[in-house]
């Protein structure tokens, strides 16, 4: 491999820059002891962090986003491990159909996806209902997983399944100890991304969350119209280190690379 | 009733037969190949006895019983995948492990023979990797440490060597038959490599088309083929188009080219089952494998010829003799005398038991694929 030219040096430190800039700048913001968003000049403070916790509508919310996500992705993906399989190995009338349905949601504007929702909660009286909502996340964020479990199988080799079938197992063990754990990597990524787009989903759940579903993205949303305050900050701030410390558990645990890329 | 037995079966997709009237009866402990080009129905017919491809007429017997219909799952036979087919989520030992806990053999039983079968493939020492980890030998010794450890009455080997370079493929030749002589299991093997079926297989079967066309040991294989395909498939062979003179007695004569040739008037017998002695006047394709035919002095021999030619094949060298027949392939041992110049005048000679002849004109052009293998 050839080393970059300075010129090049240049243009990646930038781009890392750029992305990891506001993610840092929001994070300093956070312990600012200032009224407004600014950086932490004058000390650094925590008094943002505790009016986040002196606001239990926000840790409610964060409650509900955090169930909601990890419902609508774990049924995404129980749902999206049979349809994947079908669509990938099978020859059926309406195939085509169904994996163009599935991957419908990525190309509705989620406003467009918003507001048919609202509609249909009314028709079937399910205003505020905290099932209902799930099951609209899971439209939004099946697409991926699909598409994540759909490349997965697509590069599998049929014959691994053959020989463990021609052992004896049973379809289900089959699947079971074979196929599950070899598209793991699928399941799991698929997993993932559908959770941290239903835990960030914000202009469909706008329409369709009642004031005891508020996600934390439509109570941030809401907040920050009225004011923007650095208590918005130490809310991103608590997430972003959220994230990084369940990460970090994750990849002392399991290994990131084990569950992401399939290597042990 | 022979062990492994198969009826007649026929293979249909559509309106294309992949296998066609396939009968075929293996005795126990024997290693039988299937031998054919890509696309002769070969490994379609392995997948029938497997159970992953229905058969579509015909049936299968196994040790007397109807396995026909019967799931894949079911019919406990060991199988060796071309690709490996490892589970790559599991370490060696698992893998070989599987088979055994699929038919619920207690732990310790079963660890008891998943270290003999590792042993057996001299693997022992690396019970504990994953297949990633082991090279393409390795990974093949534990397909097939995987396939015996279940003792089964029949291991299938689909192309086992093919993804294994010349030196490994050679070597495992060897130890596969070996493994299969002390384990004594009822094989069949399917391959494109005439070496490989010849060196290892009791019995090779060829197949062209979807059909068998020669059912034989590999010796009687390569020294009466009963197809032209066949003697151009399996090994190098010259193949001179004639035309039958006279037939007298034990003898006929066939012009080759205007060349006059004497041959045993009844080597038709040996052809395709289409006995009978060659009559005048009848179209036929003599047939001389490169070593069988003897370079001599210029002046002596049958044929004149001039080496156009030469190419060192290690233990041999191939000639190619230009002569009134046209190109003529010869080979002759490297026994440590000197070979021929390019352009020597040479004489060309073969006794006249080593023609074979195939009835009725040449196929067109040989194909260059063919050749290839």
């Amino acid at each position: 491999m050839t080393r970059n030219g300075p010129v090049a040096l240049v243009f990646h430190t930038l781009v890392v820059l750029f992305m990891l800039a506001p993610l840092a700048i929001v994070c300093l913001v956070a312990f600012t002891p200032e009224n407004t968003l600014s950086l932490p000049t004058r000390g650094f403070s925590l008094r943002w962090f505790e009016a986040v916790f002196h606001h239990p509508d926000f840790v409610q919310s964060f409650w509900n986003s955090l169930w909601l996500a990890l419902l609508s992705a774990t049924l995404a993906v129980a749902l999206a491990v049979p349809a994947s399989l079908a669509i990938t190995r099978w020859e059926f009338p309406g195939r085509n159909f169904l994996n163009a349905l599935f991957l419908s949601p990525l190309i509705i504007p989620h406003l467009v996806l918003g507001v048919a929702m609202l509609r249909l909660f009314a028709l079937v009286g399910a205003t505020g209902s905290f099932g209902w909502l799930v099951a609209a996340h899971m439209v939004i964020v099946t697409p991926y997983v699909m598409r994540l479990l759909i490349a997965a199988i697509a590069g599998f080799d049929r014959s691994v399944e053959q020989a463990a079938y021609s052992m004896g197992a049973s379809e289900a063990t089959v699947f079971r100890r074979i196929t599950l754990p070899m598209i793991l990597p699928g399941v799991t990524g698929g997993w993932l991304i559908a959770f941290i787009n239903s835990f960030d989903e914000l202009t469909m759940s706008i329409f369709i969350t009642s004031p005891s579903t508020v996600t934390l993205p439509v109570r941030m949303y809401m907040y920050a119209t009225e004011s923007i305050d650095p208590m918005m900050a130490a809310v991103s701030a608590l997430i972003i280190g959220i994230t990084v410390v369940a990460v970090l558990l994750l990849d002392r645990v399991y290994g990131l690379d084990r569950i992401l890329v399939g290597q042990r | 009733m022979s062990f492994l037995e198969l009826r007649d079966i026929t293979k249909t997709y559509g309106t294309l037969n992949a296998v066609s009237d396939v009968t075929l009866s293996v005795e126990k402990g024997e290693f039988v190949s299937l031998l054919g080009p890509s696309g002769c129905g070969k490994t379609t017919t392995l997948q029938m006895i497997a159970g992953f491809v229905d058969v579509t007429s015909g049936s299968i017997h196994l040790d007397g019983r109807d396995i026909t219909r019967a799931k894949a799952n079911t019919r406990g036979l060991g199988i060796v995948f071309q690709t490996y087919a490892l589970f790559p989520h599991m370490t060696v030992f698992d893998n070989v492990s599987f088979g055994l806990e699929m038919q619920r053999v207690p732990k310790s039983e079963r660890r008891a023979r998943v270290e003999e079968a590792l042993e057996l493939v001299h693997l022992a020492p690396y019970a504990g990797r994953y297949p990633r980890e082991l090279s393409g030998g390795q990974r093949q010794r534990v397909a097939l440490a995987r396939a015996i450890v279940i003792r089964p009455p029949v291991l299938l080997l689909d192309e086992p060597l093919s993804n294994l370079d010349a030196k490994l493929r050679e070597a495992m030749q060897f130890e596969l038959r070996d493994i299969q002589r002390k384990v004594g299991t009822t094989t069949v093997m399917v391959t494109h490599d005439q070496a490989e079926a010849f060196s290892i297989s009791d019995r090779v079967v060829v197949m062209e088309a979807g059909r068998i066309t020669q059912i034989d040991q590999p010796y009687r294989i390569y020294e009466h083929p009963q197809t032209e395909f066949i003697s151009r498939f399996v090994g190098k062979t010259n193949l001179l188009p004639g035309t039958v003179k006279a037939v007298s007695g034990a003898y006929a004569s066939v012009s080759l080219a205007g060349v006059p040739v004497e041959i045993d008037s009844q080597s038709g017998a040996d052809m395709g089952g289409k006995g009978g002695a060659l009559a005048s006047g009848e179209t036929v394709t003599l047939c001389i494998r490169p070593e069988k035919l003897r370079l001599t002095g210029a002046g002596q021999g049958r044929l004149p010829g001039r080496v156009s030619e030469r190419y060192f094949l290690g233990s041999q060298w191939l000639y190619h003799v230009d002569g009134p027949l046209g190109t003529l392939m010869a080979v002759t041992p490297n026994d440590g005398s000197a070979p021929l110049d390019l352009d020597a005048p040479v004489g060309v000679d073969w006794s006249p038991s080593v023609v074979r002849v195939h009835r009725g004109a040449m196929a067109e052009a040989p194909d260059p694929a063919l050749e290839a293998h």
